[in-house]
């Protein structure tokens, strides 16, 4: 062997050594975050924090404060914001759950006529296509559905609150060290492409940036349009109902209706009529037109690169996979995939060009 | 346990010599020990072999490299020949510690480096890409005022040499030509 091929060798084999160590670093990653429960939640909203944070610290460092002290002052304010709202919200709420808690029978009983009276319409209709009790099958749902809800409560809870405090706990280091732990992984990578992760990290960190921003802009004007529009129809808990409509229209295409639902459902059983309801209807309808011309074309859009036909397959692939969560994150997800591949692709084209 | 401390006095010596390295480098030059110190958490350390590429001719780039330590060559493929089979490699200009280069890619937006770059002996070299650039303005934007300023005095330097080549080179041509048309004149 010359010492010309023995060169190339060691370089080939520290390359891959490299490569394999970075490959274990992000395996073991994604078990943890994947395989604990409530990791990847928590993650997650960490990601969202870090980058709704972001902006304000750096304009915070850039007016002298120091990075640590810059990472505090929005987390104190949300804070104590957080707690004033919970402060003066409580009694509400809690006079609402109590209003609500009083209701409930009224509720129910006019939910269960309206179920009596179309029961047995609905029952013929599916005798047609088969043997299917509704009502048989509707009563073993409550059963199980209400013991699991009792039993796994209290497990529900404690993920919940542990997933929650973890967030800004995660946010926090995200902000502070981020840089740092890029640096070191970005250590890991070979020569031949570092250039090329570093370059793509950067592109992956705005547009996941962009997009986070400006789906949370999207929720809360959703939330803006909602809130008002429900309080002068004068529908019950109608701050609710928007926070509900707000965090549902994460969830695409469906997200909507799915907001909707809660707030024509409290109209309709709190006895308003046709005209109320159509109006209830319009005010969600007139949030959504408002997302679709300002902030869809004009934000999402330029920030996420995807044929409409993809989004709607990843949207499908995401509920399989991870329900919920997984049509959330479907589209960030697949722009980052797409991104790294056409960089990468790029990256081959030009070695061989 | 001296292994230890051998790893830990390296570490600290090669710290230093970043620190001074960058000090005396013309983009930093102007800045102060604790805007250094800054630059430092931001750049980032590059080991080569001897024999490694640093970056290919063609390829993507998004930044510099400084030499802190061993030779770096610049490349590029003699494409004069017909035959593609037939291209090699050629050695504009050897580097030494202290050198940079690949500047250009900082301020273009999609940047193909005209040249190839390949370590000739083993070489640790600081890499300052447009992504660090972009994170100073955002965090500290005097400082990255400052760099910008140093690195287009360097592209304005670079330019200006270029045009004396080229108006050197015209006068080779026209020279040339003279003696051609004397020669073929005579004969």
């Amino acid at each position: 062997m010359t010492p010309e091929e023995f060169r190339k060798r060691v370089i080939k084999r520290e390359s891959l050594i490299r490569l394999i160590t970075l490959g274990i670093f992000v395996v073991i990653g994604l078990l943890t975050l994947l395989g604990v429960p409530g990791m990847l939640v928590s993650f997650l909203l960490a990601f969202v924090i870090t980058y709704m944070f972001k902006p304000v610290v750096n304009a915070l460092e850039r007016n002298g404060t120091n990075r640590t002290a810059a990472i505090l002052i929005p987390f104190s304010v949300v804070g104590v914001l957080l707690w004033g709202v919970y402060k003066l919200l409580l009694p509400g709420i809690t006079e609402s759950l109590v209003e609500l808690q009083a209701e409930l029978p009224k509720y129910s009983a006019s939910l269960g006529e309206l179920f009596e009276t179309h029961s047995k319409t609905v029952n013929e209709l599916l005798s047609k296509f088969g043997n299917f009790d509704v009502t048989a099958r509707l009563t073993e749902w409550a059963k199980t559905s209400s013991s699991n809800f009792l039993t796994e409560l209290p497990n529900f809870i404690s993920l919940s609150l542990t997933t929650l405090l973890l967030a800004p706990f995660f946010a926090f280091f995200m902000l502070r060290d981020g840089r740092s732990i890029t640096k070191e992984l970005l250590q890991l990578v070979p020569n031949n492409f570092f250039e090329l992760s570093l370059n793509l990290i950067y592109q992956i960190n705005q547009q996941l940036g962009g997009f986070i921003r400006a789906r949370l802009v999207e929720s809360l004007l959703v939330g803006a349009v909602v809130w008002p529009g429900l309080y002068l129809l004068d529908v019950p808990y109608s701050l609710f109902l928007a926070i509900v409509a707000g965090l549902t229209n994460l969830i695409p295409y469906i997200g909507p209706v799915i907001g909707a639902a809660p707030g024509l459902a409290i109209g309709f059983v709190s006895g308003a009529t046709s005209t109320v309801l159509m109006l209830i209807a319009l005010v969600y309808v007139v949030a959504q037109i408002l997302d679709m011309i300002f902030i869809i074309p004009l934000v999402i859009a330029k920030i996420v690169d995807l044929h409409p036909v993809t989004v709607v397959v990843v949207i499908i692939i995401g509920s399989q996979v991870m329900g919920v969560l997984g049509m959330i994150i479907s589209i960030p997800v697949a722009s980052i995939l797409k991104l790294t591949f056409s960089v990468f692709y790029n990256h081959v084209v030009d070695i061989r060009g | 346990m001296q292994y230890l401390w051998e790893n830990i006095f390296k570490r600290l010596e090669r710290e230093q010599n970043i620190s001074s390295i960058l000090a005396q480098n013309i983009l930093f030059r102007n800045l102060s020990k604790s805007e250094l110190r800054f630059i430092e958490k931001i750049i980032h350390i590059r080991k080569y072999r001897a024999g490694e590429y640093i970056f290919r001719q063609n390829e993507n780039g998004v930044g510099m490299y400084i030499i802190a330590k061993g030779r770096v060559d610049i490349t590029i493929i003699d494409d004069i020949f017909i035959d593609p089979s037939e291209e090699k490699e050629v050695v504009v200009t050897r580097l030494e510690p202290g050198d940079f280069f690949g500047e250009l890619a900082l301020v273009e937006d999609v940047s193909r480096r005209s040249a190839s770059a390949v370590a000739s002996s083993d070489t640790i070299l600081i890499g300052f890409f447009k992504p660090d650039l972009l994170e100073i303005l955002e965090r500290d934007p005097g400082i990255g005022v400052k760099v910008i300023f140093r690195l287009a005095e360097v592209l304005g330097r670079r330019l200006k040499e270029t045009t004396e080549k080229i108006s050197q080179l015209k006068k080779e041509i026209r020279l040339l030509g003279e003696l051609h048309e004397v020669n073929t004149s005579d004969s």
